[in-house]
């Protein structure tokens, strides 16, 4: 059930800009894209959408198999990046514009325009043309456009791109809760990790055309399984490290046991450690202790960053962030302190 | 910054161009045609004898009405044809699309009279329509009816001025963004419905104003009616001609040409209202 991505490629003549990808999104879900500019989320949401034909592989959905679909034949609707609103229509003409190529009849059409501008806040809008809308309110429309005809599918080109942070912040919520009212499959394409953190039940990370990982949003924070994906998310400390085959990862930081239930074969690996799992001073018991030097000390507000330099690597940084009452114990840079890494708090990251 | 003074000789600079080659010609034409003629002379007095003289003329009017509608049929034939060739052109993509771009745009640089007469060599009785014609088998020996009449005026204006209705097509198409077309397929129109409902809407204002080239290129049109129409087809733009060419009655021409100017100018103040209401 869902939809359904069987090993998907697509190519521009030679270049392949996505590798056979195979991907499934359950009904229901908030399935987020995420990925660098030109790692080919767009190319994903237009090979559903059916803008482009796939140059291998099987698109499905439930039972049937819509690679070979037209676009206006597919149950989907798509919020477009540049919101794609007509603009010689009304805000009503667009938010009806699916319902009257359906052939509803007009006080059908209006109803229905009335009572999903009402849902996305636009009531009192509808006679105004885009033209006449700010960036927000445009937003707005191309999504009550996209939810009137109560597709299966949602897809969205990063909704909230041109939006500032307040407006964005608001709409993320907002698109949050919509989803859970009108209970359908959203496929939401972003470049931005926090936001795909926060409003997505599952992430696939896309690099150069393939994809990276796929999991929940606690997954990919605590457990990135690629390089790119420990490092496309901000701050982790990545720590180069040798798995030595008795459970234990030797690095310049010293030897610590690997977090139980990792593979234990004898590799090269990475440490993965997010800046609010190093933990400084007192240590629970199996902790790995590294004395450090704090470098510099950055007050973020709630957070404050230090930026430790381990006695035994200098060339290495930790970051580290601390709530910043916790700050007030006197940790100046220049301070020598105890940093400790729980092996539970390590992700082992394979290095290709 | 510049000072006021500055400004408006600046200002007065910028403006004698379009002054002294648009407004003073314009002008002097308008008062021509209110002067009258006398033993060969002009006199230089004001009256509106020229145009009582006009209105009167079942004639005159009668030459103007049917001027009217031949333009308007070169219009609705140039629409017609260049429509569906600058919709065409759109859907190209990459090298094709230039390539046909400027294969029908081409003719805009050449020779007026060259292709007037490229034109009566297709449709005259030795010519290419007549010889395609007589080999095929629809004809069995070359006709006459392709040249010097209303109809030859008819298809050679429309056929000459296409490029004029292709190109302001083609741009307000271009304008269009591709995400419009696909937005519309997205919510479950197919291309005919997308084309009613966004395609053709949003290039309203080039349309209206390849429809206007169409029109009023023809109106003032005098040399092709002259080539191609021989003594049947005889246009309002002829008319003028001969006042000032062969009658030489320059004050009355001058009348005949305001009211053609006057037309013209209605012609394009009512597209541009059509174009206004089409875009928000
Ligand atoms: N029509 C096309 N012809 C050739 N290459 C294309 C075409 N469309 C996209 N590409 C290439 O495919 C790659 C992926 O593009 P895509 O639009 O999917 O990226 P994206 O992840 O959406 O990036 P962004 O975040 O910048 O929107 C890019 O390298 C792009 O240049
Ligand atoms: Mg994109």
């Amino acid at each position: 059930m869902g939809l359904s991505l069987d090993a998907v490629s697509k190519s521009y003549g030679a270049q392949q800009v996505l590798a056979p990808t195979t991907l499934q999104v359950a009904d229901g879900e908030f399935m987020t894209i995420l990925g660098p500019s030109g790692s080919g989320k767009t190319t994903i949401l237009r090979l559903v959408g059916g803008f482009t034909r796939p140059t291998s592989g099987r698109i499905g959905f439930g039972d049937a198999d819509i690679t070979g679909m037209p676009a206006h034949q597919r149950p989907f609707n798509t919020v477009f990046q540049d919101y794609a609103l007509f603009p010689h229509m009304t805000v009503a003409a667009n938010i009806g514009y699916g319902l009257m190529v359906r052939r509803q009849t007009k006080p059908a059409i209006a109803a229905k325009v009335g009572q999903t501008a009402e849902i996305v806040g636009l009531g009192g809008l509808l006679d105004r043309f885009p033209s006449q809308l700010s960036g927000g309110q445009k937003q707005r429309v191309a999504l009550a456009r996209a939810i009137v005809c109560e597709p299966k599918l949602i897809l969205l080109d990063e909704p909230l791109a041109a939006l500032d942070a307040e407006l964005r912040r608001q709409m993320q919520f907002f698109l949050k809760s919509l989803q859970r009212q009108i209970a359908t499959t959203f496929l939401f394409v972003t470049h931005d990790q926090e936001e795909a953190i926060t409003m997505s039940d599952r992430i696939v990370v896309m690099s150069a055309g393939r994809i990276e990982q796929v999991g929940t949003p606690k997954d990919i924070y605590y457990a990135p399984r690629t390089q790119f994906v420990a490092g496309f998310f901000g701050d982790n400390n990545l720590i180069p490290g040798h798995v030595t085959g008795n459970g234990m990862v030797t690095t310049a930081l010293g030897t610590m046991p690997i977090p139980a239930e990792t593979d234990r074969r004898e590799r090269d690996v990475m440490l993965a450690i997010r800046p609010e799992k190093v933990l400084l001073g007192a240590a629970g018991s199996g902790s790995h202790q590294v004395s450090c030097r704090i470098d510099d000390v950055t007050f973020i507000g709630a957070i404050t960053q230090l930026r430790l330099r381990p006695a035994a690597a200098p060339d290495q940084v930790l970051t580290v962030k601390l709530t910043s009452d916790r700050t007030r114990l006197g940790l100046e840079s220049g301070t020598v302190v105890s940093a400790s890494l729980a092996p539970g708090d390590i992700a082992l990251v394979e290095v290709s | 910054m510049v000072s006021l003074p500055e400004r408006i000789i600046l200002f007065m600079l910028v403006a004698a161009g379009p002054f002294l080659l648009i407004v003073v010609p314009i002008g002097a034409f308008l008062a021509m045609s209110f002067f009258r003629m006398e033993n060969q002379q002009i006199v230089h007095d004001l009256s509106l004898a020229n145009y009582a003289a006009f209105f009167s003329s079942w004639t005159y009017v009668k030459t103007l009405l049917l001027t009217l509608w031949l333009c308007a049929e070169v219009t609705l034939i140039g629409l017609l044809i260049g429509y569906p060739i600058a919709y065409f052109i759109w859907r190209r993509s990459g090298r094709i699309r230039t390539i046909l771009l400027l294969l029908f745009v081409l003719p805009l640089f050449m020779s007026y009279i060259v292709k007037i007469f490229t034109m009566r060599s297709i449709l005259g009785l030795n010519g290419f329509l007549n010889q395609i014609l007589v080999a095929v088998g629809i004809l069995s020996e070359p006709s006459q009816v392709f040249l010097y009449n209303q109809n030859a005026i008819l298809f050679t204006m429309a056929v000459i001025f296409l490029p004029f209705v292709i190109l302001p097509i083609y741009l307000s198409l271009e304008r269009i963004p591709r995400s419009l077309v696909q937005a519309s397929a997205d919510l479950g129109a197919d291309i005919g419905t997308t084309f009613w409902h966004v395609i053709l809407p949003l290039s309203a204002p080039g349309t209206i104003a390849g429809a206007l080239f169409a029109f009023v290129l023809a109106l003032g049109d005098f040399i092709t009616p002259q080539m191609v129409g021989g003594a049947n087809g005889f246009t309002f733009g002829r008319v003028i001609w001969s006042q000032f060419g062969l009658a030489y009655n320059w004050p009355f021409g001058a009348a005949l040409g305001t009211v053609l100017l006057a037309v013209a100018l209605l012609a394009i103040v009512l597209g541009g209202l059509a174009a206004q209401r089409q875009k928000v």
